[in-house]
């Protein structure tokens, strides 16, 4: 089912938006995560804007869908896609590192309404993410009288699950024994309520992820786990929002599901992608955010 | 005969603390459906009830415990009562920073059932003495450390009706005497006078006040008049009992199954400390990790090792009633 054209290129102009977002938010601290917030950016679009159940006035909704965002220092770009939903007022941009904001240093479900899990410390979002979707299961089966109503809602016959539940990890942090443990967990309970994506941007902090600690043959590894794996392009919005699609369709095959997003490290942005920069401050992130402004102002 | 509160009832046959955690368990299971337990490979309290009667209740996240300290924390962010089951070295140890992050952080409603304590065969790996101090650390976490199978059994469901992260302790091995009547009160955050007195005060912990309650017939002996405080909860601290007894007696003496650092001796010193500084001994574990030992009726390598005996509490009263004279004597 090929997506039409118009559907790819407002998804592709919202994109550049959420870009503008996290281009605020970086100059206002002049600081941040810039190289795996740039990766992640088409992938959080065609996701809060085309694929996941959300509501953005009301994001306590009991069926929308999860988004554990494992990889927690790249926050900024959930930030800026939650302000250009209207879920936060666009000054919050400004707001990011600060005392009391609701745009905390690491994602925060507690500091920040709208977020799923407080991560941070690596490797450990797909364990969450597999108790909530393991948690969809059992309240499905479950389903037993006198229970108050919203916590298991009667669904007789399912094509599709309450909620799905999304877990976004990112390359380096597959190297974290946790994430296989929960990769083994996930299919034992055939969780197929799951989907992980993976930000395979091939670098973490201290070099490239494979030469640190190879974590290929890398698609191998999550089949033999048992999970339905696909690869993909990472900034090729068709691509994505195709995967996305197609997970859902599979629901009913008893299996977790794993997109492998190809993407580059400070995608766009001729300086982060050369340093493929982690953690970016003072100079190096203002010149890049000026470059950015002007490559994907085309929007505003 | 040594004066007793109402709610003592003590009778000298051994109990198993993991009895009352299963009873009051099972009940919270059947009153509850979001209750789940969360198995690591290390059974669960009337597991045989709930395979028989709960099974969707339960989950097996095996050998993994960071990915079920992970599990559970998404467990309860979707409304269930998650609670694991496990040593503390390796529920709370193994998983520490998933413990802090995934379910401290948020405050999940998940529970960790662990035992913990000196004593046992298993030697090193598994008779850890850390665990108190490495959780009380941890903000947003509560800790009770039952002393007999009544109170395990009114701290569990005590833990099962508050909201929020709890660890119960289980300090398995030696059994335990019956110490408390049914109709004990408990509360989370309350200690228990026992007994009061004038001369010193012990606060115990755990199966700790087995041994203290043996050392009263010791003191009623040597006419000494020792009151006896539990300390089931030991984070929060109860402040003001601790003060209480500072003031009835002016003498302390801390007893817990565990490492006196970072443990019980040490929060109740930096409470006497801040608000009614008394002569304090801290009896435990000081800084040494356990091994196997043998455990029979006439003989207890362990206890003799460690120094857990009530022979010892009675020694670490009379020295810290010594401390408490001598302070006297220099004010004078």
């Amino acid at each position: 089912m090929a997506h039409r054209d118009d559907l790819i290129r407002e998804l592709e102009d919202k994109a550049d938006k959420i870009r503008q977002n996290c281009f605020d938010i970086f100059a206002s601290t002049q600081m941040g995560h810039v190289g795996g917030t740039m990766s992640l950016i088409e992938i959080i679009t065609a996701m809060y804007f085309h694929h996941i159940k959300f509501d953005p006035k009301n994001f306590d909704w009991p069926e929308r869908d999860r988004v554990v965002l494992s990889k927690a220092h790249c926050c900024e770009v959930i930030y800026a896609a939650l302000v250009e939903l209207g879920v936060y007022p666009r000054e919050t941009l400004k707001t990011y590192y600060c005392f009391g904001s609701p745009f905390q240093g690491h994602a925060d479900r507690w500091c920040t309404p709208g977020i799923d899990f407080s991560g941070g410390s690596l490797g450990q979002g797909l364990s969450f993410a597999a108790g909530m979707a393991y948690a969809e299961k059992l309240k499905t089966a479950m389903n037993p009288p006198g229970i108050e109503q919203g916590f298991l809602p009667r669904y007789i016959i399912r094509y599709n699950p309450v909620y799905r539940t999304y877990a976004i990890l990112g390359d380096g942090e597959c190297q974290e024994g946790q994430t296989w443990e929960a990769a083994m967990f996930a299919s034992k309970y055939k969780l197929d309520n799951l989907i992980a994506i993976v930000d395979y941007n091939k670098f973490s902090l201290d070099g490239p992820t494979n030469d640190i600690l190879p974590i290929e043959p890398f698609a191998k590894k999550w089949e033999a786990f048992g999970w339905w794996v696909t690869e993909i392009d990472g900034h090729d919005m068709r691509q994505i929002v195709d995967a996305l699609d197609l997970t859902s369709r599979l629901y009913g095959d008893n299996k977790p599901k794993c997109i492998i997003a190809h993407t580059v490290k400070g995608y766009g942005i001729t300086n982060w992608e050369a340093a493929h920069m982690h953690l970016g401050r003072g100079e190096h992130v203002m010149k890049g955010v000026q470059e950015g402004r002007k490559k994907y102002g085309k929007v505003e | 005969m040594v004066k007793w509160n109402k709610y003592v009832q003590i009778e000298n046959k051994p109990q198993m603390v993991a009895a009352g955690v299963e009873k009051a368990m099972i009940a919270a299971a059947q009153k509850n459906p979001k209750v789940i337990a969360v198995l690591e490979d290390m059974g669960f309290p009337g597991i045989g009830w709930f395979t028989k009667n709960v099974p969707l209740q339960m989950v097996e996240v095996g050998i993994a415990e960071q990915n079920g300290a992970g599990v559970a924390a998404g467990l309860a962010a979707e409304g269930f009562i998650p609670v694991i089951n496990s040593f503390v070295f390796a529920a709370l140890g193994r998983a520490y920073n998933q413990v802090r992050q995934s379910i401290l952080v948020d405050r999940f409603n998940v529970k960790i059932i662990g035992r913990e304590g000196v004593w046992g065969e298993t030697g090193i790996s598994h008779n850890t003495v850390e665990g108190v101090a490495s959780a009380r650390v941890l903000p947003n976490l509560v800790i009770l450390n039952p002393s007999d199978a009544v109170e395990a059994e009114k701290a569990t469901e005590a833990m099962m009706q508050y909201i929020g992260p709890v660890l119960l302790r289980q300090e398995s091995s030696p059994p335990s005497i019956r110490i408390f009547a049914d109709d004990y009160p408990f509360d989370i955050g309350k200690a228990f006078f026992l007994k009061d007195g004038k001369d010193a005060a012990i606060i115990a912990t755990g199966y700790m006040l087995t041994e203290a309650v043996r050392a009263m017939d010791l003191f009623e002996k040597e006419g000494l008049d020792v009151a006896l405080v539990n300390m089931c909860t030991l984070k929060p601290l109860d402040k003001e009992a601790i003060i209480r007894a500072a003031q009835m007696t002016g003498a302390i003496v801390t007893a817990e199954n565990a490492s006196i650092i970072g443990g019980l001796g040490e929060g109740v010193a930096a409470i006497l400390a801040e608000n009614y500084p008394v002569p304090l001994e801290r009896v435990g574990v000081d800084d040494e990790f356990s091994q196997s030992g043998k455990i029979t009726p006439e003989k207890d390598e362990l206890k003799e090792h460690f120094r857990l005996d009530a022979k010892d509490l009675v020694a670490a009263v009379k020295k810290c009633i010594a401390k408490k004279e001598k302070l006297a004597k220099n004010r004078k």
